[in-house]
């Protein structure tokens, strides 16, 4: 058996438990409310006004005015997560993070689905009463049932469902809530005549391999509550797929030199992030979000795997200046996909002919590792200065010097 | 609303089962009695692990502190204290 453990409103509940004046309040999540961004998180309470995560803060603002609007703290989130998982540990080792606010537990084969909801209760009170926040559980005999049964009931619900209960419980439902089906791929079911997940367990396979190509099969399969995905204990570990970082624009810009300065600071994100974690990578990817909120992906594949902040802002502006017709912009973001493992790529290194660079890059990834991430930034990348108030996930604002209490400049 | 601050503050500290728990805090010539820790989470900044508690003071107001080892020193990093 296996629980999904899906935490109510997490960011936003996680203050409501932190602040006792906003229990019981709708509080909506964001990054510096003074300024314009998007919704990262509703609480319960304001959800019945319409608003969502990802929503515009403007938009969520003319929707429920009354609203606490609380600055995010992305740090404190995610240790928050690391707490639950070590939570989750002391019941099995078999614990695996799906998200910052989700996680599969299994029970192994032997427990009862019976047991199962049994300990997904306990679970579920001793977060109550440790954190003082709410979790939804699902349980079943594989992670596409407990995954699914988790979202039946929120908040603070708990449903168990074996196959037979999946296929009671979810066939009559509309083809869009199977996991797995996102809303354009729900377009063309409904095109084929597949409205329901019932519908879905019953179409013809062929149909579904003709239309999906191999993932209509199994999506028919998916319908029918069978899953036979491993769970991959957090422990092991999963190399990461991709690293990027992006970031809402103070207000819409259409000045290249600011947009540069912060796509390397981007770019010098990335990498360092890259090179902390021990990977390289080869595909460089350039999002872009305009004004009318039109967003564009573009993407280069490198010659070579790297994790140099040089080459990977090369590749980014080179895309941004393709790409970029002098729109104002409202967000920039950068990653780097096609990971590998750094030993692998260090045989590169010994035949590059930027040796002095490398020296450099370590040298100063070491004066990061004991000042932290401000300490030394690319001078080209200070562009947003006195501009932009928030600081992106992964930059570390400014700290009080030592014994002065002001901040550090 | 909640206040961003870098106030530097006095802490009286207790250390149980060896964990850090502050008690009581002097801000604004004041002192705050921490009526309860609701969190307590991590951050690393180069090599120092800084930790900050969301703590509860007598009344309705709640408190962000931060403890910096390389002070070591503590830190009043936010404030909601009910005022406009």
């Amino acid at each position: 058996m296996i629980l999904l453990v899906d935490m109510d409103a997490f960011f936003a509940s996680v203050e409501q438990a932190h602040h006792p004046h906003l229990r019981g309040q709708p509080v909506i999540v964001c990054g510096d409310p003074g300024r314009r961004g998007v919704v990262t998180a509703a609480s319960y309470e304001a959800r019945p006004y319409g608003v969502h995560a990802g929503m515009r803060l403007a938009e969520a603002r003319r929707l429920c005015p009354q609203a606490h609007y609380v600055e995010g703290n992305p740090e404190k989130y995610v240790a928050l997560s690391l707490q639950l998982l070590d939570l989750y540990s002391t019941l099995t080792p078999d614990v695996e993070p799906f998200s910052v606010d989700e996680a599969f537990v299994g029970l192994g084969p032997r427990v009862t689905l019976a047991r199962a909801e049994e300990i997904a209760h306990e679970l579920q009170r001793t977060i109550a009463q440790r954190f003082g926040l709410g979790a939804s559980i699902g349980a079943g005999p594989n992670k596409l049932i407990a995954k699914m049964a988790a979202g039946l009931q929120k908040p603070r619900g708990i449903t168990a469902l074996d196959e037979e209960g999946f296929c009671r419980a979810f066939w009559p439902r509309e083809v869009r809530e199977m996991w797995g089906v996102g809303p354009k791929l729900a377009v063309r079911m409904r095109s084929l005549g597949i409205m329901t997940v019932g519908d879905l367990a019953h179409a013809p396979e062929p149909l579904l391999q003709e239309a999906f190509g191999i993932v209509g099969p199994q999506l028919r399969e998916a319908a029918w509550g069978r899953d036979d995905t491993p769970l991959v204990p957090y422990h092991r570990g999963v190399d990461a797929k991709s690293m990027g970082h992006e970031v809402t624009l103070p207000e819409d810009c259409s000045e290249a030199a600011y947009l540069e300065g912060m796509l390397l600071r981007l770019c010098d994100q990335v990498a360092r992030r890259l090179r902390s974690e021990g990977f390289v990578g080869r595909i460089v990817t350039v999002k872009i979000r305009d004004r009318r909120f039109e967003t564009t992906l573009r993407q280069r594949a490198l010659p070579e795997h790297t994790a140099d902040c040089a080459t990977v802002f090369h590749h980014a502006r080179a895309l941004w200046r393709e790409h970029w017709k002098g729109d104002e912009m409202r967000l920039l973001g950068v990653s780097v996909s096609g990971l590998e493992r750094r030993a692998a790529a260090d045989q590169q290194e010994l035949f590059s002919p930027d040796q002095r660079l490398r020296r450099l890059e370590r040298a100063l990834d070491g004066v990061r590792d004991r000042l932290g991430e401000a300490s030394v930034v690319p001078a080209a990348s200070l562009t947003h200065r006195g501009r932009l108030g928030h600081v992106p996930f992964g930059a570390v604002p400014g700290r009080p010097a030592r014994g002065a209490g002001k901040p550090a400049s | 609303m909640f206040e961003s601050l870098s106030d530097p503050v006095d802490v009286l500290t207790a250390f149980v089962d060896g964990r850090m728990q502050p008690l009581r805090f002097r801000w604004k010539g004041r002192v705050v009695r921490v009526r309860k820790v609701s969190g307590q989470w991590v951050r690393r900044e180069g090599s120092a692990l800084l930790r900050y508690f969301s703590v509860e003071g007598g009344g309705a107001e709640t408190y962000e502190l931060c403890y910096d080892p390389r002070g070591p020193s503590w830190v009043l990093s936010r404030a909601w204290t009910g005022a406009k």
